[in-house]
């Protein structure tokens, strides 16, 4: 019998191995940094900062004031799109990196970007031609819904492909999905080639992503899928921490496999979907913040997918709140600030933590 | 010995002579050619309509996809955008002679078919009046109307000329944003540097958007911090443009007294941005919109 | 003396369970009881169908034909949590791409929602892993990694101790090669782990390459060969040498401690007499 230092036989508590108390407490953290990124992210901005601008935000005031519409109107529901669009992307990336064992899956593993990128350039250079009765009946909704639809008929065509006899197969998801990019992207090329200046620039800029489209009712829209999701989310986290183990051992676990697998799909489907369809293309978030989140409280997916949320949510504001401000009045697309502000950070982290991933 | 060394020397002479003769007079038949060229292909619809101003329609072969003015030479072949020229495309009209606005390309196209031995000449681009004079005298010269060259841009500058007049003397600029596109509630608006801002200024008003360059997505809270008072917009060759529910909509706008007036202009892309013949009259329609009791001269039908 | 398959009614039973991959039959249809409170070994040559057997037994694979009972109950009728209560299965190797700590790995195997802090390091010092609850899984050996997977798979099946759950009902543990990363002394110490649970009324399988370690830990010995069970019984019974000659193509010297056979390998050929 080894001889065992008694400090580390104590049966709880990060010496034992237990993070549950480091987890919950960094959560905790994420949530008042998430907050306090919002009240910064409402003070900030091109027509000006300084926390009087805050103050019909305390004062309840929504009058006609310069300022207060300009927090109301924009930054809020911008803000707020915002913390929607990045928990949401954060969560579908924690998902992916589960289902699929790896730590490097991102949402658009199962078509998702490609397939919304398809649907909205397809709106964006077709909705002028023949595409047009259908732009003017969706109005403001027409980019939206085509992107929506794009990505989600891709996602439902890769698992239609993947599954038999109610068996999903997460590597023929894999590879069918590269196939299915593939095709997404020459469909989005042709439509490219076939697309005037303007129409170019259009698409150039929604790829890129951005935020400066977000109005109430985008908050609204986007709400309830992330709400349905929060709710269906925590019920799969024991499945997901058992899948890391591989699928046979799940299954001896007492998971049901196929159903969780399904669930993942929907779930994140739904979410990237979503979130795709109101900001364009945002990559980066989804793989980081649940990858970052592990190193600190590890994978139980209980804590990193709340976690991962909160993450997301204050990786976007931040990186808004540059894209909006750093060339105004013309703005960056938030793809570029979130990848160019996030990547050398985390190959730093990366870096330090070499022995500990292995992949 | 002398007279061994001279019929080289002489022979060397008259071969120089020659090269230099053949040369001067390639050259000039050269020009001469271009000149009486009757396969021209036309790139920009500035160049186009130019050509078209002179009388000379009947020489051109194709155009590009950028040509809508005048109704007829859309029914010209056409070689594509302006920016994605296929050589072979280009070639297979069998022209004499290719006129390019500056800007064509993309440049290994261009390159091949400078390179091919048909006369290219490149047209500059010019956003001022001097600009579209010169414009229309690269045109006229290439197809060998120098006279009428000069006739239509005096015309068309005495024109331009007669209406900056006006508009130089307007006291209270109004500030006009132009926006390009709004994709999904996100506005691209023109900065410095753009044909948009040269005819807003043109027409005696200001660019509501400052510090940009070129057409860019502009931040909302921006757009409401400037203020502006009217939106122009471009209506696109196949009818589409902004509809005015949707643009004022938009939170960047939905404060703006642009807004509140339901401010928008919506004029012909080619015609107001192009800079070409047409250009005197569309800065008077928009000057006419912008200042509607300013005294303006000339009445023509606004598009 | 061991009394083999002395116990109580089969936990355990296959009828007519075959498996095929196409036209490739892996086993044959097999008729097979275990019974709870015994340790019962499978052994056969590569590729004899074994693990096949195993999943089958474990209901992770769908027989092509037959079915396989547990407690009375067809498996496939029953959820995965269900069966998940009463039995549970130590795989092979399992890799990790993921930063767990040796304790939340063995907290997997918990039910959740409760502090079992206490059971897991009791655990890991039942596998002689004590105080290796703050590692990280995958910096560990195969070995180490394997006593975790152990673990982890007692605590599954641990519940009924704390009067929770199914209270005395005799579970399962399923074993695929349990001693292939281990030193002697750990696979001695695994196996006997498993005899403890089996004595106390589990019914315990486990694949077994060396037959030496299933001839001493076993009650019961199934040999498999060419996705059919050839062999069914006692050590004493089943480890004879025109076995192990007709299955595994091996000529060895069987011999006998306390009635336990043991197989010497043959004298490897063109080694001089004696010395190395």
């Amino acid at each position: 019998m080894r001889a065992a230092d008694p400090a580390l036989t104590l049966p709880g508590g990060v010496a034992a191995g237990d993070r549950r108390t480091v987890a919950r407490t960094f959560v905790g953290l994420l949530a008042l940094l998430l907050a306090a990124t919002i009240l910064l992210s409402a003070a900030v901005g091109p027509a000006g900062f300084g926390f009087d601008v805050l103050r019909p935000l305390f004062a309840g005031d929504t009058a006609a004031d310069a300022n207060a519409l300009i927090l109301w109107e924009i930054r809020l529901p911008r803000t707020l799109l915002g913390v929607m669009v990045g928990g949401s992307l954060a969560i579908a990336g924690a998902l992916m990196q589960g289902l699929f064992r790896n730590p490097l899956a991102d949402p658009g593993l199962i078509g998702i970007s490609s397939g919304s990128a398809l649907g909205a350039v397809t709106m964006i250079v077709l909705g002028a031609g023949p595409l047009a009765p259908v732009a003017l009946a969706l109005s403001i909704y027409a980019l939206p819904t085509a992107a929506f639809v794009g990505g989600l008929s891709v996602t439902i065509l890769l698992y239609a492909i993947a599954t038999r006899e109610g068996r999903t197969s997460v590597a023929t998801m894999l590879l069918a999905g590269i196939a299915l990019a593939a095709i997404s992207a020459a469909g989005t090329g042709l439509l490219i080639f076939g697309s005037d200046d303007q129409q170019l620039r259009e698409i150039t800029f929604w790829s890129l992503g951005s935020l400066g489209g977000a109005t109430w009712t985008k908050v609204a829209t986007l709400a309830p899928v992330l709400l349905a999701a929060t709710l269906v989310v925590p019920l799969l986290s024991r499945g997901l921490n058992a899948l890391l183990l591989g699928q046979a051992e799940a299954f001896h676990l007492g998971v049901p496999v196929q159903m969780v697998k399904r669930t993942v799909i929907v779930v994140a489907a739904a979410l990237t979907g979503a979130a795709v369809a109101f900001t364009g293309v945002i990559g980066f978030v989804g793989i980081v913040a649940p990858h970052l989140l592990r190193l600190a409280i590890g994978p139980d997916h209980r804590y990193l997918l709340p976690g991962s949320a909160l993450l997301g949510g204050i990786v976007m504001v931040a990186a808004d709140m540059v894209a909006r401000t750093v060339v105004a009045p013309a703005e960056l697309p938030i793809g570029i600030v979130a990848a160019a502000m996030g990547a050398p950070f985390f190959l730093w982290i990366l870096l330090r933590q070499r022995g500990v991933v292995d992949l | 010995m002398l007279n061994q060394s001279r019929p080289p020397l002489r022979a060397a002479g008259a071969l120089i002579g020659f090269a230099l003769a053949l040369a001067a007079g390639l050259s000039v038949t050269g020009t001469a050619l271009a000149a009486q060229a009757q396969r021209v292909v036309t790139i920009g619809g500035a160049v186009t309509e130019i050509a078209y101003a002179l009388g000379q329609q009947d020489r051109i072969v194709g155009v590009d996809a950028t040509s809508f003015f005048p109704a007829d030479a859309t029914e010209k072949p056409n070689v594509g955008y302006m920016r994605a020229l296929s050589p072979e495309g280009v070639l297979a009209l069998r022209p004499d002679l290719i006129l390019a606005v500056e800007g064509s390309g993309p440049p290994g196209a261009v390159d091949i078919l400078k390179s091919a031995s048909v006369p290219f000449v490149t047209v500059p681009e010019g956003r001022t009046p001097e600009g579209i004079d010169r414009k229309i005298e690269r045109v006229a010269d290439a197809l060998g109307v120098p006279e009428a060259g000069r006739d239509l841009a005096a015309r068309v500058h005495d024109d331009l000329a007669a209406v900056l007049d006006k508009t130089r003397g307007v006291s209270a600029r109004r500030r006009v944003l132009f926006v390009m596109a709004l994709t999904d509630g996100r506005p691209m608006g023109a900065g410095q540097d753009t044909a948009a801002d040269a005819v807003i200024r043109l027409a005696g008003a200001e660019n509501a958007l400052q510090g940009v360059s070129g057409y860019k997505p502009v931040s909302p809270e921006a757009i409401a911090a400037t203020a502006p008072d009217i939106v122009l917009a471009m209506r696109r060759s196949d009818g589409v443009e902004l509809d005015p529910d949707q643009l004022f909509a938009t939170p960047a706008l939905k404060f703006t007294p642009a807004a509140r007036d339901r401010a928008l202009v919506v004029m012909d892309g080619l015609y107001l941005l192009g800079f070409g013949p047409r250009t005197a009259s569309a800065v008077r329609d928009l000057a006419a919109r912008l200042y509607p009791d300013l005294d303006l001269p000339g009445g023509h039908a606004s598009r | 003396m061991r009394d083999a398959a002395a116990t109580v009614a089969p936990l355990i039973e296959a009828r007519g369970v075959s498996v095929r991959y196409g036209p490739h039959t892996v086993l044959t249809p097999t008729d097979l009881t275990i019974g709870a409170g015994a340790t019962t070994v499978i052994v056969g040559p590569n590729g004899a169908g074994k693990t096949t057997l195993m999943r089958a037994l474990t209901g992770e694979l769908a027989p092509s034909s037959g079915a396989v009972l547990f407690d009375g109950a067809d498996i496939a009728t029953l959820s995965a949590a269900t069966l998940a209560r009463r039995r549970a299965v130590l795989p092979q190797a399992t890799r990790l791409s993921f930063p767990f700590t040796v304790h939340e790995v063995v907290r997997l195997g918990c039910p959740a929602g409760r502090d079992d802090s206490a059971r897991i390091a009791a655990l890991l010092e039942r596998v002689d892993l004590a105080g290796f609850g703050h590692r990280y899984y995958q910096q560990l050996s195969g070995g180490e990694q394997q006593r975790v997977q152990l673990a982890r798979v007692l605590a599954q099946l641990d519940i009924g101790r704390d009067g929770a759950g199914e209270g005395d009902l005799p579970r399962a543990l399923f074993l695929d090669e349990p001693t292939s990363s281990l030193d002697i002394r750990h696979q001695i110490a695994v196996l006997e782990i498993a005899r403890t649970y089996a004595a106390a009324g589990w019914a315990v399988l486990a694949i077994l390459h060396d037959l030496n370690m299933a001839a001493m830990f076993a009650d019961r010995i199934l040999v498999v060969d060419r996705g059919r069970v050839v062999a069914d019984g006692r050590p004493a019974a089943v480890i004879t040498a025109e076995l192990v000659s007709r299955v595994f193509g091996v000529n060895a010297d069987i011999g006998a401690r306390d009635g336990i056979p043991y197989v010497l390998p043959p004298r490897p050929a063109g080694l001089p007499d004696g010395r190395i």
